[in-house]
């Protein structure tokens, strides 16, 4: 059995393990959260090297990938290179070629439709997704600006969230993180609904959970939302507000959805292959990876997993 | 270049710039800048998006933005990104996180690639 552990900079509040069959194989997965403490994941990630067959970065991005141009957020490559034997992933590798896929198939299958108003709360680090909802019709506005920075300045193309992304991220990868994400205990405090006018005008709201959670509303009603890394609790959360549809993008265990860090690594586990190299996308295809859809109110269709 | 020459230029990048009217349409905010090496205060306002900037003190301000006279020009003119002396600790930035964000992105925005 493979053994892969998401080392997190998230509340050690989520932390959880589980089983997970890919590739033929079976994989024990585990999350460890430290609750925003960048030296304590480094020192975890020196611990784990060379007994875990892969380690997923949680709650950091390594890389952002904006139309083919790769931002490395400097916090999160000094995480990774406190490994020296086992390889170490953040999920950028599934961001750019799975959720692109998972957001075709939805509109294919008529879950989504084109025209649909879709806020994805950040897209600079899940920039396939807003290139798939822009391309197949949807009306985008990423929320980049807005939730990381707090400026009410809604993007509404990918073509100037490239422009954007090149101008701040070569800067901005150079700060701490915690400047630029939520990371610790600031991912469970209370839900402050100060957006609630750019989720009152969407259909659809996508993109990092952690942001979605912080930013709720009162009410949703009706709404899809796109993210992973859910749990029991966040489902009930999202239910009470009277969203209508729930897809996460990762597999749902143990009724979890991992983060694509955590599945990112369990596929480097199995296949001995990393993002980036060449057979990366034929293993990601071959791993038949699905995402989880759950009506969480009244639908014809009733409960589609 | 003189600090106020930056920040003059500055304040045109930004009234000018359609972008950056609209995000800072409800920023209304007094900036003070304080050279630590001569000590001559400058300052910029900022009322629903249209900047100004001038020297002297400014009544109760919202920020102050300490460092050395020529970091401080050299920030304000594009010349150098407010990260390099912040993560130096070579420029000292007191008020609200949002707002010392709002102005990385504005010289970001002006001044990036």
């Amino acid at each position: 059995m493979k053994t892969v552990v998401s080392v997190s900079l998230g509340s050690r509040t989520r932390d959880h393990e589980a089983t997970l069959s890919l590739l033929g194989e079976t994989v024990r997965l585990r999350r460890q959260g430290t609750d925003g403490d960048l030296d304590r994941a480094a020192a975890l990630i020196r611990s784990l090297d060379g007994g875990v067959d892969a380690i997923g970065l949680g709650g950091i991005d390594r890389y952002l990938v904006v139309r083919g141009r790769r931002y490395e957020i400097q916090d999160a490559a000094r995480l990774a290179e406190s490994a020296k034997l086992t390889p170490v992933v953040d999920g950028s590798g599934l961001k750019d070629t799975w959720e692109r896929s998972l957001i075709e198939s939805l509109h294919r299958e008529g879950a989504i439709a084109a025209g649909q108003r879709v806020l994805m709360v950040s897209s600079m680090d899940r920039f396939g997704m807003a290139e798939a909802f822009e391309r197949l019709g949807y009306s985008l506005v990423a929320g980049d600006l807005i939730f990381a920075s707090h400026i009410h300045y809604p993007i509404r193309t990918t073509a100037e969230l490239e422009e954007l992304a090149a101008k701040l991220l070569p800067s901005w990868v150079k700060l701490p993180f915690h400047q630029l994400y939520p990371v610790g205990e600031a991912q469970v405090a209370d839900a402050d609904p100060k957006f609630r006018e750019y989720f009152d005008a969407a259909d659809i709201i996508a993109g990092d959970f952690h942001y979605i959670r912080r930013y709720l509303p009162d009410a949703l009603a009706g709404k899809v939302v796109i993210t992973n890394t859910t749990t029991p609790e966040d489902v009930a959360l999202l239910q009470a507000r009277g969203v209508s549809l729930l897809v996460t993008t990762t597999p749902v265990v143990d009724g979890r959805s991992f983060g694509t860090n955590v599945i990112e690594a369990a596929l480097v586990a199995v296949s001995g292959v990393l993002p980036g190299e060449p057979d990366w996308p034929e293993v990601v295809a071959r791993a038949g990876l699905q995402g989880t859809k759950r009506w969480l109110s009244a639908h014809p269709q009733g409960e589609i997993s | 270049m003189t600090l106020l020459e930056a920040l003059e230029k500055f304040v045109s990048e930004c009234n000018q710039n359609q972008r950056l009217r609209e995000m800072n349409r409800d920023w209304t905010r007094r900036i003070q800048l304080e050279p630590e090496d001569t000590g001559d205060l400058h300052y910029l306002v900022s009322d629903a998006g249209l900047v100004s900037a001038g020297r002297g003190p400014v009544e109760n301000p919202d920020m102050l933005i300490q460092a050395k006279e020529a970091i401080l020009t050299a920030v304000f003119s594009g010349q150098m990104t407010p990260t390099e002396p912040y993560n130096a600790g070579e420029l000292l930035v007191k008020g609200h996180q949002d707002d010392i964000m709002r102005l990385d992105i504005l010289s970001l925005l002006i001044w990036g690639e």
